[in-house]
């Protein structure tokens, strides 16, 4: 239905798009997610057929957009632009049946047909009781839903959307995105939508494309595409990237802004937790520029899934298994090279004990700083009938550094490293 | 929606008609409304034969070869700048565009100033004025002309640079030349009085077919108020529309400018109350901006002939002096409206 093929544009002999290839058929919904001034919107409207590529061809049904008319173009592509500003007071009646337009003659009127999907596409999206309401005195919300009842109107096969939902309320952003989703599924209507909101894009496009400075840097299934490496290439992000437990969507959280390269010359510091009590103070450590460690930690945990973010060096165990002792050795080499040992907030059982030892292994044995972060007692956090809590307690006894806060681990490094 | 339209244009077309009577009956000397009919009907074969006909003949001199004329002109160049302003605020998105904005009367004034100076007379006068208000259009449209497209904006910097171009020579002709002076003076101001059947059949093909072309264009002027790429995106040709529309607006006006002087205010005016009063729906603004400013601009020079009589004002000082203070009380009373 619709291919782009290696296409090319650029504006005052600056280049916006670089070989962009793909193609689109009947009842996809792709999504074309990206930085800001990757080029997303200059994609829509060359698909669009206002601006023409400098290289390469977009081909509509077969047909190079550049042997079209503009009216039938808008027989087969209808777009909703991102910002636009009405100044001449229209009725919302009017607007939507403006998307009639290219089904009319110049001296024809609309006919009852016309005004029938009028009707329908706007109690579709909710604005039927607006009709007579002029367009400038609508809030924002209502508007955007004014232009898209009047894209929908157009009944084209093909449906581009430049940040539709951008000053929707999140119930009505829902409540779009699930008209044209059905739309997308009942009609066979292909749907390109450009947003940022890549948590939105992953839920309802079945495809994705990401652009990063006018090229494609990945295009797929929503899970090949957007992946933690991907997000870190393009956006500098450090994000974490999850399959939502309830909805089955992958979704995205931003974690932190990478900051460049890690400074080395510090020396690292490694981290002994799991079940998420390393994670605060790894983010931290890592905004900070410290290269970081962890061990051991086992395969789904929460420090794991925080470790993978940021690509720390990781000792890690099969998922709910004890710490064997190959995993033991291994966390005392990347001991073994490191500044400054931080064990933190964990509870013991008898799986994770041997963490506990290799902590005092590093002070005992190697002469490493070690810092304890204790905001729970010992006694509270000691599953193995005190065993932990010896180990515990020869650890302060032979100078680990306890402290109560995450503030307080985290002055310490600073002091330690200046 | 349509029926509301035929009651109002109906309703119009009425008050034209009394005005029209008004017009023809108020001057130096007053003339009875019975003997107006009876000199219009009495032209008419068949009709007349129901008429009265008892008019002295001085008034059918008056009626006919003066009045009619020039009330008829007056209503004429009203309509045609009132729907060309109204086609140009649409085209250019901006409520301040007007029939005069891509440079229209500074050419025709310098193209009169140039008649009047090196070959008077009473057609060369009209005729140069209008080719090169014409002429004019044309460059402003060349200078705006980049890569297949109008740039909106460039094409009203444009109109402005080149008026001021024209205006600049046209002072400098006046500045130089002694004689004749004054009636450019008086040309530029504006005015009726030198109307003629002869004046009013130049202008009848030019407004009476301009207006419905323009009002053809009614639709894609509605949807380019979205922005021109909203409006290709719903299939309008814009660039196209764009130069039928200025090729039908400067044919208008450079006709009016060309039998009736640089008349303003009209042409700005008039769109903007009939938006005020019955929306910007191009449909509806079109036609009734045309009657609209045929009734007023005929007011207006009934004024202007009458109010010193037997001494004339130039017909800009009234459109001026009684459209200014009406547009303010409407803008003051619509001001909770959104309106750009």
């Amino acid at each position: 239905m619709l291919k782009v093929k290696n296409v090319s544009f650029s504006l005052n002999g600056k280049k916006i798009l670089q070989n962009i290839d793909f193609s689109l058929s009947a009842g996809d919904f792709l999504g074309i997610v990206g930085p800001n001034g990757a080029g997303k919107t200059t994609l829509l409207r060359l698909i669009s057929g206002v601006i023409y590529p400098d290289e390469g061809k977009i081909l509509i049904e077969g047909k190079d957009t550049r042997s079209f008319n503009y009216r039938r173009l808008a027989l087969k592509v209808a777009m909703v632009p991102q910002n636009t500003f009405i100044s001449f007071p229209f009725t919302v009646f009017d607007i939507v049946l403006m998307g009639r337009t290219p089904y009319l003659g110049r001296f024809e009127r609309e006919r009852k047909e016309d005004l029938e999907k009028v009707k329908e596409y706007m109690d579709l999206t909710g604005i039927w009781h607006l009709r007579n309401r002029k367009i400038t005195e609508i809030s924002g919300g209502e508007l955007q839903r004014a232009l898209i009842a009047q894209a929908l109107a157009q009944d084209t096969p093909i449906l581009l959307l430049d940040e539709p939902t951008s000053h929707l309320d999140i119930n009505h952003e829902l409540e779009i995105i699930s008209i044209i989703s059905r739309l997308n599924k009942e009609k066979d209507k292909a749907v390109v939508l450009v947003s940022h909101d890549l948590n939105l894009a992953a839920r309802y496009c079945r495809r994705l494309i990401l652009l990063k400075e006018g090229k494609i840097f990945s295009q797929g299934k929503v899970e090949e595409v957007l992946t933690a490496r991907n997000i870190r290439s393009v956006y500098h992000l450090n994000a974490l990237v999850k399959k939502h437990p309830v909805t089955g969507f992958i979704y995205t959280i931003p974690v932190s802004i990478q900051n460049g390269k890690r400074s080395e010359k510090r020396g690292r510091i490694h981290l002994i937790g799991g079940g998420g009590s390393a994670s605060k103070i790894m983010k931290e450590l890592i905004d900070r520029g410290y290269e970081v460690s962890i061990g051991v930690v086992n395969v789904f945990d929460a420090d794991f899934e925080t470790a993978q973010i940021f690509e720390v060096p990781c000792v890690v165990e099969a998922p709910f298994s004890p710490i064997t002792h190959e995993s033991y050795q291994k966390n005392m080499q990347l001991i073994n090279t490191c500044q400054l040992v931080i064990l933190c907030d964990v509870p013991f059982g008898s799986g994770n004990l041997l963490n506990l030892k290799a902590a005092l292994w590093a002070l005992r044995e190697r002469g490493i700083r070690v810092v304890v972060h204790s905001e729970t007692s010992i006694k509270k956090r000691d599953y193995t009938g005190g065993r932990a809590e010896k180990i515990f307690q020869d650890l302060i006894k032979e100078g680990a550094l306890l402290v109560e806060k995450e503030e307080e681990v985290l002055s310490f490094v600073k002091d330690h490293f200046s | 929606m349509l029926q509301r339209r035929l009651i109002v244009l109906g309703f119009l077309v009425i008050i034209a008609l009394i005005s029209i009577g008004i017009g023809l009956s108020v001057g130096t000397v007053s003339i009875p409304l019975s003997n107006i009919l009876g000199v219009l009907f009495g032209k008419i074969p068949y009709i007349r034969k129901f008429v009265r006909v008892g008019v002295p003949d001085k008034y059918f001199m008056i009626i006919f070869n003066l009045r009619l004329p020039r009330v008829l002109l007056s209503i004429l160049v009203g309509s045609g700048l009132a729907a060309a302003g109204a086609c140009m605020q649409g085209l250019f998105r901006n409520p301040m565009a007007s029939p005069y904005v891509v440079g229209v009367s500074s050419g025709s004034s310098f193209g009169a100033a140039v008649a009047m100076l090196i070959f008077p007379g009473i057609f060369s006068v009209p005729v140069v004025a209008f080719i090169f208000g014409v002429i004019t259009t044309f460059l402003v449209y060349r200078i705006s002309f980049k890569r297949g497209k109008i740039a909106t904006e460039t094409l009203l910097l444009a109109g402005i640079a080149v008026g001021f171009f024209f205006s600049a020579i046209t002072s400098l002709l006046m500045y130089t030349t002694a004689s004749g002076v004054h009636r450019l003076v008086f040309w530029i101001m504006g005015g009726f009085w030198n109307s003629s059947w002869a004046r009013l059949l130049t202008v009848i093909p030019f407004v009476g077919f301009g207006i419905p072309a323009i009002y053809c264009f009614a639709r894609d002027l509605n949807i380019m108020q979205l922005g021109e790429e909203s409006a290709i995106h719903l299939g309008v040709e814009v660039e196209q529309v764009k130069k039928i529309l200025l090729i039908f607006t400067s044919l208008i006006t450079a006709s009016c400018v060309s039998v009736s002087g640089v008349i303003g205010f009209v042409g700005l005016i008039i769109p903007h109350i009939t938006r005020l009063l019955i929306g910007t729906n191009h449909r509806m603004l079109i036609p009734i901006s045309t009657l609209m400013g045929g009734i007023f601009l005929l007011w207006c020079d009934t004024l202007a002939r009458t109010i010193i009589a037997p001494v004339e004002l130039p017909v800009g000082i009234i459109t001026a002096c009684f459209g200014a203070p009406f547009f303010i009380y409407l803008l003051t009373k619509s001001k909770r409206e959104s309106y750009a």
